[in-house]
């Protein structure tokens, strides 16, 4: 393992990236580390550059941690370079510790500047010219021959005829040279932030109920399933924003848990949503515009039918699932995936119906073998009173609910042992001896004796467990 | 009657007879959890009747077993209780790829045990390294006296076939030809029923998983039906209940999860243990007879270990002579070569008691087979160069076959140390070859007795502290940052506990539940130890007369061409099989390289001759001086220091030198006492016992070392005359001694023998450092032949430096990577004794380092292209082809000539190679990188093919700093400049010394001193760090106490230029040391060395130079950064 990032703190202690982190903590031990998150980095980095909407739409991330801004034509708005810059350092001090801020003719000079300069020149191109050819971002045995070669700047380079450079460097390295001395040009890539999918309507007259307002989604939602049917693909996450004459934008999202272009089922679930609202839309003098969007989409075939219809039932249960979730709330409809564990409880785990696309498999019970599992589970197991032989005999009777059960069948144990690495260290935990029993009226229960005899426990409890249809 | 002993006699009264004849031990690697000697203990304590170890497709583990028993039985015997001990049977659990239920199979007889183990090795060769590759009708072919209990179900999982399997001759029964694969279990009954008739079982367990009762009655049905008896057993998986976690964890590394995502991937409860014989009645209560099975199954078997019977190859002995007849008559041929045609009285005597012993052991064969290969090795040409080392020199008959090279009769060294009748344990001769051409005599070995009788041992590689903390933390789910900080605090692997300290100096707290519970396992895997894997021993070998693959089964080794036994040396040794340690020494490579070059510069030709003279002033004077860097064995800084306090006049005190500094003599104190009486500063007095034992009894055994102990067989001896110990109990010692490590339980063995010679009158002081000295021998002791042996190499090697300094130096660079030291040391050294050393040139320089003759007659040492880091072998011969035409006049002509790529081109300009061209670096450089590679084919004919002419590229000359930083990088080694010269001023300034001046200055005067890092160690118990630091004028010995170490634990750890400030510290044989008060991080200085930022100047200070094999961890170099612990 390698450091991949250090705070000042830890350069002046003398680690750097790249380090490996047996090696940092020889050196100092009580070093805090943390794992790296390239993707928490990303999103970091997307949440400056939308900041950085507000200088120029045209922004170009350099992931892990660059930014450039292409400000052509826009300085005039700020006041000039300089109190651009000072907005620019403002506002970034909120989001980082340190930036490094550069301006240039080109990105690739005013990158180089930020990321490679250590002496401030006023002069730009003074400044270019005195940068380390590292500031080239040549591969790594290019860069030490040059610097063996005793070319060490840009300058260096910059001055000598480029056909022995070319020969020996590639033409890379003068194409490099070209742009960052500003001899060509160049432009940035801006990021791409708009969603799959946009869709607005305005109108001359603002349309004043939210009946009308809901209708216009129903167009809109058609319009964008036959743009999303071209384009082979569905939509996880549907946005409708209603622009009040004043103003106010109202926001509606739903979701579904498959891929979905079906108009009148995204026109329910806006409905149903709508329905779930705790206070009502107020539309007030009325909406001039409202907007639908995809923000989030997948692929989706077209639709075809099974001969048996049973592609569409799955799909009955999916819509009711969504339409559920939209109506009560995503975190209230779940459904049951097996967990691979031994304790009964920790066996299956209930999520959120909407997440999972479809439903989980679960492993086929042995042919001819009676369930060893049953249907209902409780939570938590109930105490009950058993008579039953030493040291791990099945009951033989039992009293649950003040009713006293008489066995007149009963199989087991099973026994399962308890999770050690769950408690303090030296407990192993109580195993529990779990009986499949029925009684005399043929009720079957799941009965389990928590602990052993002679271990740990003197007096081990019975509980039942669960009922077996 | 107590109410234990009541409980015992009722158990024994009415519990019924049972066997556990499926137990797995932890050689069914990540499986098992118990060590085969726990269960072995687990069983007596039990009562059970009998126990049968199989592990997963292999016998690893039984011999283990079989010797816990052994030694039970002995204690037993000693004791004089009456214990009843289970019988114990071998077998393994066979593991199927085509999904037939695992079968556990036990060989009734002798040859049985042949078919199994060559069933194994069937296996073992078709699969990787590791795994068994195993169908249904292998066992089939082999199943003759196997007795088998078919289990339930598979085990298998997936595994790979070998790509090209090794040729093994095989010679296997041909399988049935019939192959359809059983549909369940009961057709398999059925088919093996009737193929194996009364050797079929079926196995039923209770594993308390529910439907208990309803299976068992379901076996029971299906065992009726298809005519075979039910028999009952646990499956044990570990010996007792307790070891459920540790067992749990170990399925978690197996699985690669962690324990909270292993789910069902564990067992579901801890029931899988021994369990006593009224439990397993209680649970098959059902199925009476299946627990009597047991017993019937055991009737059937009359295999034990013992019957092992084993011969030595014959190949050795000619056509018509008896093997004794031959050896006697080889032996005495050399006695009369050399003692002429009488022999001395002394010989004659010492060879008849050889040849008797050798008679009544019946060892004459294995004589006859070392000799062969040593005479192998010196009938190569250039003959292979080899000498004996181990107690092996004790023997005239191994002097005079010329496995050894001293003369025991000259030395009056004991046979009786080397083989003994009442140890009755075989004898091992370790012979040690040239490292480079060691292959050439193990293919030898391969070739001469055929894969299938000949072998190399296994090591079976155990959990150390670092990586039972890393693989036990992670199956924890402790994240890798909390293990690594625990594992970084871990000095060195050698030490076997634990200690907690080392989870708090890691600053996790021992009282946290997780580490807490990291503490308790990590323990109990170490404790065991745990076995990890099966790899090959560095070189015993053990062949045998029939095939070996019916003795033990064969593994395929991770190095091609290399097969090993699957046992390794204390299981051969428990069943008194011998070996030859085919061994790799580079310092016999180095000397050999020395005698070559000394022949061709006409010093005259030399041998490892016999009788070597070892009596030249000359060579003691240097090596008194402490001045034996490269020198074999003396060459540490441990042994330079020694050098000047000891002061070796000859051979012999060459012999305890090499043994001096050594663990076990520096823990029993034995060094300053030995020292004192050398040069008369107290009287050499031998402890005496008291009246009536003879006073003198210690004399003879500690005579010549001035009545100190010091080499390991004194030691040893030293309990069975002083302590009183019986062969049998020394023999006990010596074992435990041998595997302590290992092991632990040494303990017992303290109060014994302090108590036996503190009894006999000796003083506790003296019995307790005995102790301490036997107890740091540990593996690691030398005995007095085998330091001869050594020293006799100690005074050549140095002999060579001596006389031939550059021929020393270019030697042992071109037989690195050995020793101590690395190039830039040795080339120092070199220049240092006067010696010229010339830069790498493409003009000059060969693949090794070479000697050109000088105008005054010396002889310089050119640097060869090896230096050069990456640089190919086959680079440099097609450079050194094209060169017999002529010279390079340029770098075109040599990339065109040789057809070298641009990778070596560029290499060579950064190693500035190009000299002879009065080119730079930087102008060579310039010009390579334009240079195309090689010679395209189109262009073949057209010669004339010449670059474009160029404006001259005018490059500003490289600053001496950056032409001595880019060699460092290049080569490692700068013959321009050292690289604090260039700092020096900056030194200066602040009044920091140079090491030399160091080294000059009064005792006890407080001086700053500043170099490069060459070394840092904590040896031993960890209180001082040891750092060495080099300037260009000499080398610093730093010492820093563990207490301050922990202040400057930074600087210490990432300099790579270091300032140091403390007290200088001279002893009286002007050994100077620096105590260090204060360390500083001064790496920044380096980037004095040109203007760009020093990233970096040096190689990384903890950067592995590069692996080096089979060597002693200790001994492993790296350079230019340093070496390091961590």
């Amino acid at each position: 393992m390698r450091l991949t990032a250090c705070d000042a703190a830890a350069r002046t202690l003398g680690l750097v990236p790249g380090m490996t982190l047996t090696d940092a903590q020889a050196r100092v031990p009580e070093l805090a580390v943390a794992d790296a998150d390239p993707a928490a980095d990303q999103q970091w980095l997307e949440r400056i550059a939308d900041a950085c909407d507000r200088f120029t739409p045209l922004v170009e991330a350099e992931p892990p941690d660059g930014l450039i801004l292409d400000m052509t034509g826009g300085l005039h708005l700020f006041g000039g370079e300089t109190a651009l810059i000072a907005q620019v350092e403002a506002r970034m001090r909120r989001w980082a510790s340190h930036v490094h801020l550069a301006m240039a003719a080109t990105p690739e000079g005013a990158r180089a500047l930020a990321r490679f300069q250590t002496v401030p020149v006023a002069d730009e191109a003074a400044a270019l010219r005195r940068l380390p050819v590292a500031a080239l971002e040549l591969e790594a045995d290019a860069l030490r021959d040059l610097r063996r070669a005793g070319l060490k700047t840009i300058a260096d380079l910059a001055d000598r005829p480029a056909a022995p450079l070319a020969a020996r460097f590639g033409a890379a390295l003068i194409d490099r040279l070209d742009r960052l001395l500003g001899r060509s040009d160049s432009r940035i890539v801006p990021r791409r932030t708009a969603p799959a999918l946009v869709l607005e309507r305005r109108f001359a007259e603002p349309i004043a109920t939210v009946e009308a307002a809901m209708a216009v989604i129903g167009d809109l939602a058609r319009e964008a399933a036959q743009v999303l049917a071209e384009r082979h693909r569905g939509g996880r996450r549907f946005v409708a924003r209603l622009y009040r004459t004043d103003g106010h934008v109202i926001e509606l999202a739903v979701e579904s848990g498959l891929p979905l272009r079906d108009p009148p089922r995204i026109a329910r679930l806006f409905a149903e949503g709508v329905g779930a609202l705790a206070d009502p839309i107020d539309p007030g003098f009325g909406f001039d515009m409202i907007r639908l969007a995809v923000p989030r989409d997948e692929p989706l075939a077209a639709a075809q039918l099974a001969l048996e219809g049973g592609e569409a039932r799955e799909e009955a249960v999916a819509a009711l699932i969504d339409r559920l979730s939209a109506r009560v709330g995503r975190e209230r409809v779940r459904r049951f995936v097996p967990r691979d564990s031994h304790i009964p409880e920790q066996a299956a785990l209930a999520l959120p119906a909407i997440d999972l696309a479809t439903p989980a498999s679960w492993p086929a019970p042995e042919p001819g073998e009676p369930p060893l599992r049953p249907i209902r589970l409780f939570d938590p197991p109930q105490l009950v009173e058993v008579i039953a032989g030493l040291p791990d005999g099945p009951p033989q009777r039992f009293r649950w609910r003040r009713i006293l059960h008489e066995v007149a069948r009963a199989e087991g144990p099973e026994r399962i042992g308890g999770q050690w690495w769950r408690r303090a260290p030296g407990d192993p935990g109580l195993a529990r001896d779990y009986y499949r029993v029925e009684d005399v009226r043929g009720r079957r229960f799941w009965l389990f004796r928590h602990g052993l005899y002679g271990e740990g426990a003197r007096d081990p409890r019975w509980y039942v467990h669960g009922l077996f249809a | 009657m107590s109410e234990k002993d009541h409980k015992d006699h009722l158990r024994m009264t009415t519990a019924p007879a049972f066997a556990e004849l499926v137990t797995a031990s932890h050689f069914s690697f990540l499986r098992g959890t118990s060590h085969p000697a726990d269960l072995i203990a687990r069983a007596i304590e039990l009562g059970l009747a009998g126990i049968g170890i199989a592990d997963r497709n292999t016998v690893a583990g039984v011999v283990r077993a079989w010797s816990a028993l052994r030694d039970a039985r002995e204690k037993a015997a000693e004791v004089g209780t009456a214990v009843t001990l289970p019988r114990f049977v071998v077998g393994a659990r066979l593991v199927f790829v085509d999904g037939t239920p695992d079968i556990v199979a036990y060989p009734q007889d002798r040859a049985a045990w042949g078919r199994l183990t060559r069933l194994l090795t069937t296996g073992n060769l078709r699969a990787e390294k590791g795994d068994c590759i195993l169908r249904l009708e292998d066992l089939l072919a082999f199943q003759a006296g196997l007795q088998l209990i078919v289990l339930p179900h598979s085990s298998a999982k997936p595994q790979r076939e070998r790509r090209n399997p090794v040729e093994h001759h095989s010679a296997a029964p041909v399988p049935p030809l019939t192959l359809v694969q059983p549909e369940g279990l009961a057709p398999l009954l059925v088919r093996l029923a009737r193929l194996a008739p009364g050797r079929v079982w079926l196995g039923a367990v209770m594993p308390r998983r529910g439907p208990d009762a309803r299976r068992l009655a379901e076996m029971a049905t299906l065992a009726a039906q298809a005519g075979v008896p039910l028999l009952a057993t646990n499956d044990v998986l570990y010996a007792s209940a307790e070891q459920r976690p540790l067992h749990d964890i170990v399925s978690c590394i197996r699985e690669g999860v962690t324990i909270a995502q292993a789910g069902t991937r564990l067992e579901v409860n801890g029931e899988r243990h021994l369990k006593a014989p009224e439990e397993m009645a209680r649970l098959f209560r059902d199925q009476p007879q299946a627990i009597a099975e047991t017993m019937h199954f055991l009737d059937g078997i009359s295999f034990d270990l013992k019957q092992l019977a084993y011969e030595y190859p014959h190949e050795p002995v000619p056509e018509g002579w008896a093997p004794q007849a031959w050896l006697e008559q080889l032996v005495l041929e050399a006695a009369h070569a050399r003692y002429g045609a009488v022999l001395p009285k002394d010989v004659r005597k010492r060879l008849d008691e050889e040849f008797a012993l050798i008679v009544r052991q019946n060892y004459a064969c294995y004589f006859l087979t070392v000799h062969d290969l040593v005479r192998f090795a010196r009938a190569q040409d250039p003959p292979i160069l080899c000498q004996g080392r181990g107690s092996a020199a004790n023997s005239i008959v191994c002097f005079l076959l010329g496995v050894t090279s001293v003369d025991p009769s000259e030395h009056d060294l004991l046979f009786s140390r080397f083989v003994s009748e009442e140890r009755n344990e075989p004898p091992d001769i370790d012979v040690d070859f040239e490292h480079e051409r060691r292959e050439e005599v193990m293919q030898y070995v391969y070739r001469r007795y055929g894969r299938h009788r000949a072998a190399i041992a296994a090591t079976v590689i155990h959990y150390r502290p670092r990586s039972a903390v890393r693989e036990v933390g992670k199956a924890l789910g402790l994240s890798e940052d909390v293990t690594a900080r625990i594992v970084s605090t871990v000095w060195g692997s050698f030490s076997r506990e634990m200690p907690e300290k080392r989870f708090a100096e890691a600053g996790s707290d021992p009282g946290a539940p997780a580490v807490r519970r990291l503490i308790d396992l990590v323990d109990q895997l170490l404790a065991a130890p745990f076995p990890r894997h099966l790899s090959q021993h560095v070189g015993g070998f053990i062949l045998t007369q029939d095939r070996l693959d019916e003795t033990v089964p064969l593994h395929n080794a991770a190095m091609a061409e290399r097969t090993f036994a699957e046992w390794d040396k204390d299981d051969i040794d428990a069943l008194g099989i011998m070996k030859v340690d085919v061994l790799a020494l580079g310092m016999l490579s180095c000397i050999r390289r020395a005698f070559a070059l000394l022949a061709e510069h006409g010093h005259g030709a030399h041998t490892l001759e016999v009788d070597l003279a070892a009596d030249d002033p000359a060579v003691y004077a240097m090596l008194e001086e402490g001045d034996s860097i490269g020198v074999f064995q003396v060459e540490s800084r441990a042994q330079m220091n020694m050098l000047p306090r000891l002061k070796p006049k000859n051979l012999y005190d060459l012999t305890v030198q090499v043994a001096i500094v050594r663990p076990g003599p520096i823990e029993g104190d034995m060094v300053h006492p030995y020292l004192r009486r050398r040069w008369g500063e107290e009287p050499a007095d031998y402890p005496s016992p008291a009246p009536p034992h003879d006073p003198d009894e210690l004399c003879n055994l500690l005579g010549r070392t001035y009545g100190v102990p010091i080499f390991q067989e004194q030691a040893m001896k030293l309990a069975i005359t002083a302590a009183g110990f019986t062969p049998s109990e020394a023999n006990r010692l010596r074992r435990a001694m041998a595997t302590f490590r290992n092991h632990g339980g040494i303990d017992k063995f303290r109060e014994k023998l302090v108590g036996g010679m503190t009894a006999r009158g000796y003083t506790e002081e003296f019995a307790l450092r005995c102790f301490r000295q036997i107890e740091g021998f540990g593996s690691y002791g030398f005995p007095e032949s085998h330091a001869l042996s050594f020293a006799r190499l100690v005074y050549i090697s140095a002999w060579i430096k001596c006389h031939h300094p550059a021929v020393f130096a270019c030697a042992l660079l071109n037989a690195q990577p050995m020793g101590f030291y690395a190039p830039a040391q040795i080339v120092r050294d070199a220049r240092e004794h006067d010696v010229e050393v010339r830069p790498i040139d493409i003009n000059h320089s060969a693949w090794d380092c070479t000697l050109e003759p000088r105008a005054d007659g010396a002889l310089a040492l050119r640097l060869g292209l090896r230096q050069i880091d990456g640089f190919r072998q086959e680079w440099t011969r097609a450079l050194v082809m094209a060169r017999e035409e002529g010279a390079f006049a340029s770098i075109e002509a040599l990339a065109r000539r040789a057809d070298l790529p641009t990778r070596a081109l560029r290499l060579l300009a950064d190693a500035d190679g190009f000299g002879s061209l009065g080119l730079s670096r930087r102008e060579a450089l310039w010009e390579v990188r334009r240079t195309p590679a090689g010679e395209l084919p189109l262009f073949a004919a057209v010669r004339a093919r010449e670059l474009g002419e160029e404006p001259a590229a005018h490059l500003p000359t490289m600053p001496m700093g950056e032409e001595v930083a880019a060699d460092y990088q290049a080569v490692r080694l700068s013959l321009k400049d050292h690289p604090m010269t260039f700092v020096r001023p900056a030194l200066v300034r602040e009044g920091v010394l140079t090491c030399a001046q160091t080294s000059a200055a009064r005792s006890s005067t407080r001086v700053s001193t500043g170099g490069v890092v060459l070394v840092r160690q904590r040896p031993g118990k960890g209180n001082a760090i040891f750092i060495t630091i080099e300037d260009e004028t000499g080398i610093t010995n730093v010492l820093l106490w563990a207490r301050l170490f922990e202040r400057y634990r930074r600087a210490v750890m990432a300099s790579r230029l270091m300032v140091v400030t403390g007290q200088v510290q001279r002893s009286r044989e002007g050994v100077v040391h620096l105590m260090a008060s204060h360390v500083v991080d001064r790496t920044e200085l380096l980037g004095l060395l040109s203007e760009e930022p020093p990233q970096p100047p040096l190689c990384p200070p903890n950067e592995v130079a590069r692996p080096v094999q089979h060597r002693h961890p200790r001994d492993v170099c790296i350079l230019p950064g340093s070496r390091d612990f961590h």
